[in-house]
């Protein structure tokens, strides 16, 4: 009878031992599921950039502040390895195309190219899907913390390996530019 | 990099629940509502066992269980022919076509970033041609999703207010509001189709086996109860299913401005939905309680026959939020 109590009762244990542990990776994979997504949209990005240069350098060719500056975010971009790197990277990229179609809104011509106006529409839906993956990155980074963190999760975070995640943001200086997302997160 | 996320204003997740004025968590919310859902369907089909038994106890007793199962075949048909077949059934009936990335870049780039804010696959996106505007979801959960837009609602929306309603009409199909209010949908029409086979049985075949004697007190009494509830269960059912689908209204906004971090966004369109002035969508009785706000203007409204909340309730309390 005892052994048989006993048995259930660690079977029991079992059981919600694995339930814990499973959902801890669950998130774990969430978030890096998560961060794949961003990493989609940032290389879609990067490959629409020299189209879009070119199409803007057959209007204002003399803007070479800008176009240099895109071309740095898009070198560190393509040099990116880690998450942190990519991260950043990014946000060179998202401040060099705002000032790009910030100075865009000084040629009427330009403004009238129809690929132009593809590109545009392309790149600040882009800027829309990062700004949303990265949300949606954050609410499982969010996620996944608060379970390690928390009464039964930490008992098996040590064990397992797995410290608290580090949140992504955008710098402030983002925020003020006017052009890039269009109404995203006003 | 920090230790906060700090990219959006921050909503609170959770919501005033309607009906008792406490706030609850979004997520809580969702699981109750669920859990209302399966309650509410298995009642349904129970119901319907019942149904069959009282159609059995008033014309053949020998043969209750006959009924019964036949009652409830009929219930499990209509409900897996509303699981698999009603998100082709709504966009058939619409008369809405695919929305192709070519002619719609606008929308589906919208529809794609709220899906990924959302954490769910992007749902396959129609168009419907008509000025009106307005907006439905379908399809049985996450994987199956569908919206469908009107023309009017594509050109009258900026992106904030479009990205609102999209992630309004997602948040129906990550709650399964849509699964559970078609399966409903299919469980009434069922009882509605015993009803009318009964009802008109009765002038001929009730009659004469009365007058055979084989009856009895008990099969009148029951044939009687099973009028009642054959007339009373379709109406209760039909009551009950709208309260359920202005509830969800109510959830669906909240969830919408969850998922966008902007509430406003949906707030303004809903205003624009309102103080629209031109003509009409005409829209089947059918399927009126699918779209973001209903067709029918007088079906906005506090009242046991509207579908959804009243616009300017719906309005506050996003603005509240």
């Amino acid at each position: 009878m005892t052994t048989i109590v006993v048995l259930v009762v660690l079977g029991a244990l079992v059981l919600w031992g694995i339930n814990v542990y499973n959902r801890i990776i669950t998130l774990e994979n969430r978030y890096q599921n998560a961060w794949s997504q961003i990493d989609v949209q940032l290389k879609r990005r990067t490959d629409l950039v020299p189209n879009l240069v070119e199409t803007v350098k057959g209007y204002a060719a003399h803007e070479k502040e800008v176009f240099d500056n895109v071309g740095k975010a898009r070198a560190a971009m393509t040099a990116a390895k880690s998450v942190d790197q990519s991260a950043e990277a990014a946000n060179m990229m998202t401040a060099a195309l705002g000032r790009l179609f910030a100075i865009a809104e000084a040629y009427p011509e330009l403004k009238a190219n129809q690929n132009f106006l593809m590109l545009q529409e392309e790149l600040s839906g882009i800027e829309n899907k990062i700004a949303y993956a990265r949300q949606f990155y954050n609410d499982a980074v969010l996620q996944f913390n608060t379970v390690i963190t928390t009464v039964p999760g930490n008992f098996f975070a040590g064990p397992m390996g797995k410290t608290k995640h580090v949140y992504l943001e955008v710098p402030e200086a983002d925020k003020e530019l006017p052009q890039v997302s269009f109404g995203a997160q006003a | 990099m920090s230790t906060a996320p700090a990219n959006r204003p921050r909503i609170p997740d959770t919501i005033t629940d309607p009906a008792s004025g406490r706030r609850i968590s979004l997520l809580d919310w969702q699981a109750a509502n669920r859990r209302a859902s399966w309650v509410l369907a298995g009642f349904m089909v129970l119901l319907l066992a019942a149904i069959g038994y009282l159609l059995a106890l008033a014309l053949d007793p020998g043969a209750a269980w006959t009924f019964i199962v036949i009652a409830a075949v009929l219930a499990i048909g209509q409900s897996l022919a509303a699981y698999f077949l009603s998100d082709k059934l709504a966009l058939a009936v619409s008369g809405a076509r695919p929305a192709t990335k070519d002619e719609h870049r606008y929308l589906v780039n919208v529809t794609e970033a709220v899906a990924l804010g959302a954490g769910v696959p992007t749902p396959r996106l129609y168009v419907i041609d008509n000025p009106a505007p307005n907006a439905f979801a379908t399809g049985r959960d996450p994987r199956h999703g569908a919206i469908a837009f009107t023309t009017g609602l594509i050109q009258l929306l900026d992106r904030q207010e479009l990205e609102g309603v999209v992630a309004h009409e997602m948040a129906h199909v990550k709650n399964y509001d849509i699964r559970f209010a078609s399966m409903l949908a299919a469980t009434v029409g069922a009882i509605v189709l015993l009803r009318d086979v009964v009802l008109r049985g009765l002038g001929f075949g009730g009659r004469s086996r009365r007058t055979s004697g084989g009856g009895g007190r008990g099969q009148a009494i029951a044939m009687v109860l099973l009028i009642v509830v054959l007339i009373l269960a379709p109406i209760l059912a039909t009551l009950l299913r709208l309260a359920v689908s202005r509830r969800r209204e109510y959830l669906a906004d909240a969830t919408g401005a969850y998922i966008t971090r902007n509430p406003e966004g949906l707030a303004r369109a809903l205003q624009k939905l309102r103080d629209y002035r031109g003509t009409p969508m005409r829209v089947s009785e059918g399927v009126q309680h699918m779209y973001f706000t209903n067709p029918v203007a007088r079906l906005n409204a506090v009242s046991w026959l509207a579908t959804h909340p009243p616009i300017d309730d719906r309005i506050n309390r996003l603005r509240r939020m």
